[in-house]
């Protein structure tokens, strides 16, 4: 056995057989090493420090809420300040089933998906009739609404006490496997994400939604059915994201609408796409990890100045990295929501 | 010849002010129209309520014989009507190809068409403009020529039968003009199209139309060859005023 460092290759070498791994830089962009590295990251963690499980699960969670909400900011043109309103509905859905109709975890991710594509769809018409501001302020105040409801209605929706008794995911193994069970099926749910919206950012599609993310009235001229792309891709990324609330229900086993529905946890997303780049799917997950961490960190040593310094470092990255970090590696590159086209005369 | 576009009674108001106000007209195929007017003539809004950006207040359009005054505007795109815009509005954020690939690949009869058929036109319509060598430029850093033959190329690779050519010549230089004038002229032959063409700069609307249509007001005043255009009065008067040195 011989294992040979080359100056763009490792090569190892066993009973007359000859393996070889590139090394260099363009090689190290293989999703394969960053999804081993997702996989291995928990697995090392409980076995050091399971405590560390639940911050990998919101990791995960953060990045899988941001990614199709990249989707929504690509195929509508406009950016969405109230994704937490479809994780409240598709939340509440599954708690409302589970407790009272005592339905299974497969049979509430159902129901909750088409809750969230419904509601998704029928809010889909805010991409079309607002835009700029009026579309921010209308979808920031979504899920306040949702929130006061949830006061309201407090026989339904237990107000800020939140629905008890939702049945688990996952049961039985034990507090830490459950953990890392949970963190595994967090992180199937954001690669799924990754890979469909992914898929569709380098499809034929993205061609039209990038037309309308720079001319509406220009792509509809040409032919685009801007309409059709427009509730579409609002539609899709609002279920998506209702998944992500249905998987909080049974992880917690309870569902507070106000710990999703105020502008702190949408502050939380917004800091994921800032620190992971506009429209960037894979630096979303980056995003994810590094405020779930920081998060973490301010609370151990911050403890209440907390909720004050999470917007201050998102003020001071909205300055400092207009692109995010995962930005900064590719401000080379043009957008990365396009499919590739190599023609040749 | 056939009638390809025919405009009846089209008004259009904006509040007070009628932009428009009841303007018929009809282009045969393969015809080239030049459609004239001073500045606020109601050129613009015309070509916008024919390609269906603003919606007609009154009267028909029919293109091929079917009423497309209640179409939006990808469908009548799709029918075969593209159009270029007075100020250059290419997709400042996409490459050159992937601009001309949109419309590639939404245009007339493109339907189940591949991204890399659509590629392969898009990059004939770049070629034929002159710019397939900047097809991986983002288009925010071409030069207004470049962003104006961008345009034309975007507009083609719709496959069009009627095309809407606004104000194409604003801000070129007289060589550049010259040279677009002779581009528009091949791609008619080339490409087989009807062209409705709004310009300003006469000798090249004088040269290139077989009619001309004038407007002033929102009202039509005149209608013919550019000789009897030349020669009219109402022409002579709406450009130059009334009075002895008109």
């Amino acid at each position: 056995m011989d294992l040979e460092v080359k100056r763009d290759r490792l090569v190892f070498r066993a009973r007359g057989n000859k393996w070889e791994w590139g090394i260099e830089p363009r090689y190290w962009r293989n999703p394969l090493i960053y999804v081993s590295l997702l996989i291995i990251f928990p697995v090392v963690m409980y076995f050091v420090y399971p405590s560390l499980l639940a911050t990998i699960i919101e990791a995960n969670l953060l990045a899988a809420i941001a990614i199709p909400l990249a989707l929504m900011s690509v195929g509508t043109g406009r950016m969405n300040f109230g994704p937490q309103f479809y994780i409240g509905v598709g939340g509440y859905t599954a708690a409302l089933l589970s407790i009272h109709c005592g339905l299974s975890p497969g049979l509430t991710l159902i129901v909750a998906a088409l809750v969230g594509l419904a509601f998704g769809f029928a809010m889909s018409p805010l991409s079309i009739l607002s835009g700029g501001l009026y579309y921010t302020l209308l979808t920031l105040l979504f899920p306040l609404v949702f929130l006061e409801i949830t006061f309201i209605y407090t026989d339904i929706f237990k107000g800020d006490v939140g629905l008890f008794g939702v049945a688990p995911l996952v049961s039985g193994f034990g507090f830490s496997v459950n953990q890392l069970i949970f963190t595994f099926a967090s992180l199937a749910m954001m690669l799924i994400y990754l890979y469909i919206i992914d898929k569709v950012l380098r499809s034929r599609y993205a061609v039209e939604m990038a037309a309308i993310n720079d001319d509406e009235e220009v792509a509809n001229g040409i032919g685009v059915n801007v309409n059709k792309i427009k509730m579409i891709s609002f539609a899709i990324p609002a279920m998506m994201i209702a998944i992500i609330g249905w998987f909080y229900a049974h992880y917690y086993g309870t569902f507070a609408g106000i710990t999703f529905l105020p502008l702190t946890f949408m502050l939380k997303i917004l800091m994921v796409i800032m620190i992971g780049g506009r429209i960037q799917v894979y630096g979303n997950v980056i995003g994810g990890y590094f405020i779930a961490f920081l998060e973490l960190l301010l609370i151990r040593t911050a403890g209440d100045m907390s909720p004050v310094l999470f917007p201050v470092i998102l003020l001071v990255l909205l300055l400092t990295l207009r692109e995010g970090l995962f930005g900064l590696y590719r401000k080379r590159h043009y957008r990365e929501y396009m499919p590739t086209l190599h023609v040749r005369r | 010849m056939a009638e390809v576009l025919k405009v009846m009674n089209v008004t259009k108001n904006f509040g007070g002010l009628t932009a428009v106000d009841n303007v018929s007209f009809s282009i045969n195929e393969g015809e080239t129209l030049g459609l004239m007017g001073p500045n606020g003539a109601g050129k613009t809004t015309l070509v916008n309520m024919i390609c269906g950006s603003y919606a007609v207040d009154s009267g028909k359009i029919e293109f091929r014989g079917k009423d497309i005054a209640k179409l939006p505007p990808h469908k009548r795109c799709k029918l075969g009507m593209s159009r270029t815009y007075q100020i250059a509005r290419p997709f400042l954020e996409l490459t050159t190809l992937n601009s001309v690939v949109v419309a590639s690949y939404c245009g007339k009869d493109m339907s189940n068409r591949s991204l890399m058929d659509a590629a392969s036109y898009a990059s004939y319509c770049l070629e034929f403009v002159g710019l397939f060598s900047r097809r991986n430029i983002l288009a925010h850093d071409l030069s207004l020529y470049e962003m104006r033959m961008l345009e034309l190329a975007r507009a083609i690779a719709t496959r069009p039968k009627l095309l809407f050519i606004d104000e194409a010549m604003a801000g070129l230089n007289p060589a550049e003009s010259l040279h677009a004038v002779k581009l528009i002229m091949r791609a008619k032959e080339h490409f087989d199209l009807t062209i409705l063409w709004i310009e300003h700069v006469m000798s090249i609307i004088m040269e290139a139309a077989e009619r001309i249509l004038v407007l002033h007001y929102g009202q039509k005043i005149a209608e013919g060859t550019p000789e009897e255009i030349v020669n009219n009065k109402s022409v002579i008067e709406a450009y130059l005023g009334g009075g002895e040195y008109a």
